[in-house]
């Protein structure tokens, strides 16, 4: 029975350069340059999944018009209403950061799509890090020319007479998008709604749907032979 | 664009000119060091990135804060001059540890021969069995 | 290492907040149309290449900040206004499909970047 238990793979081999990262990590923290506490912050923080601060603003936005307004004119201010301060958003400051967040208004007319042709400007305090395709020149390089190619890559068809408007962040302004708020979500409370603002529809990759949620469960499929008295 | 490495001296734009010049203990990293490209491909992984990537994320972030032993713009164009010249045929992410490494052995924030016995320590802190 | 005296200035406002009110009046006002120059860029530019001599309209005046190209040799002295322009995409590219001739793309420069039109 045992034998048809497989693990999943793993690498099992020390290459030098994890070797150099840990070694570099080492010596930096003993003479003080940082502290443990502070890098494991910074990992807890990169790390960080699950509803965003961004979803929260989304779904405050979708309900209050008032606070829309608010995000529109100033998105720092705005920002703070959902527990982020730029100015500190790790607890312990971060300066890369640069504090200028704009948000984007979705409408019917308009969908706006965000994108970094330089490098990978992204609004981390309030979307934490940058998933990887974000920082490939394949998107980089192609969203700014061929946006409608790329938005169908991922799934999404945005009809002709809607304008796709690209944001190119390319200076110290952050970008979100604010998506529209779909069908089948009338009478939701701002916790149902947040739930359902994905990262990558504040990106302007996605579209947001009442069935679907961040933490969604993975289907799930039964053992044909399961392991047993383990 | 950006063309650090051909700067006049007495430009007064730095304190320092960056040195891109081969640092040896890295060279051997380079050259012994499996990349997790090939890692990943020879054990059946299929997570882009290694598992230090984080690691080695919060350590810019650690060395950017605070004090700002490094700051990220500085780091960041030597990352690019050196990914261009010096570590042009490494793969991401393993040239940004070079880099960050390089720019931090360059500016005397750590000292070659000493990485070079912490590294033997840690290899065998990570192998023993 | 003196090297800390950006974040220092940062401190407690944000960048690029902490330049506020130093850059004096901003040249061009929400509306304008202007043209992105060609200027040289041998050592360091944030000026996307696919932007220069291409025609837009001015839709923010964001904020005072020092240009990336003086910023990146570390001279914060002389901040300038900053301001996000929409072009057209088939004045941005001349293939894009007129199927699609609403499409925009915005994106950023420092004053220096543009003329009037």
């Amino acid at each position: 029975m045992a034998e048809n238990h497989k693990a999943a793979p793993m690498v099992d081999e020390v290459s030098d350069f994890e070797v150099l990262e840990i070694a570099v990590r080492e010596l930096a923290i003993e003479k003080g340059l940082f502290s443990a506490e502070d890098h494991r912050r910074f990992a807890e923080f990169a790390h960080s999944i699950g509803p965003l601060p961004a979803a929260r603003l989304v779904a405050k936005a979708w309900l209050d018009p008032d606070f829309k307004k608010l995000a529109l004119e100033d998105g720092f201010t705005a920002s703070k209403e959902v527990g982020i301060d730029w100015l500190n958003p790790t607890g312990f400051g971060t300066p890369s950061d640069y504090c200028d967040l704009r948000v984007l208004e979705n409408t019917p007319a308009v969908h706006h799509v965000v994108v970094c042709t330089l490098c990978s400007c992204y609004p981390r305090p309030i979307l934490g890090h940058s998933p990887e395709w974000y920082r490939t020149p394949n998107y980089r390089r192609r969203l700014v020319r061929w946006p409608r190619q790329v938005l169908a890559e991922f799934g999404l068809q945005i009809p002709a007479e809607v304008e796709v408007r690209v944001e190119d962040s390319n200076q110290k302004c952050r970008f979100m998008v604010i998506p529209m708020r779909p069908e089948g979500t009338e009478g939701w409370t701002e916790d149902q709604l947040t739930e359902i603002v994905t990262r990558d529809c504040m990106l302007g990759v996605a579209l947001p749907h009442p069935e679907r949620k961040l933490d969604d469960k993975r289907p799930v499929h039964k053992a044909a032979n399961p392991v047993h008295g383990h | 664009m950006t063309s650090l490495g051909k700067k006049t001296s007495g430009s007064g734009f730095t304190d320092t000119d960056p040195d891109f010049s081969p640092i040896s203990l890295l060279e051997k990293v380079r050259n012994r060091g499996r990349v997790w490209k090939d890692l990943a491909e020879k054990y059946g992984v299929d997570n882009p990135d290694p598992p230090w990537k984080i690691n080695l994320d919060s350590t810019c972030e650690a060395l950017a804060s605070e004090q700002c032993t490094l700051p990220v713009l500085e780091r960041r164009n030597e990352e690019d001059e050196l990914s261009e010249t010096l570590y042009q045929d490494v793969p991401y992410p393993e040239r940004q540890l070079l880099a960050l490494v390089h720019s931090m052995i360059q500016r005397g924030l750590i000292d070659e021969d000493e990485l070079a016995r912490r590294m033997k320590f840690v290899d065998k802190r990570l192998n023993s069995t | 290492m003196s090297r800390g005296h950006h974040a220092e200035k940062a401190t407690g406002k944000g960048d690029p907040q902490c330049f506020t009110g130093e850059a004096g009046e901003p040249k061009f006002k929400v509306g304008d149309r202007v043209r992105i120059r060609n200027l040289p860029d041998i050592f360091y530019t944030r000026c996307q290449v696919y932007t220069r001599g291409a025609e837009g309209v001015v839709t923010v005046v964001t904020h005072e900040s020092p240009a990336p190209e003086d910023e990146a040799w570390d001279n914060v002295d002389d901040p300038e206004w900053f301001y996000i322009v929409r072009f057209k995409q088939k004045d941005l590219w001349d293939e894009y499909p007129d199927a699609y001739a609403n499409d925009t793309l915005q994106t950023e420069f420092s004053e220096r970047w543009l003329e009037s039109v």
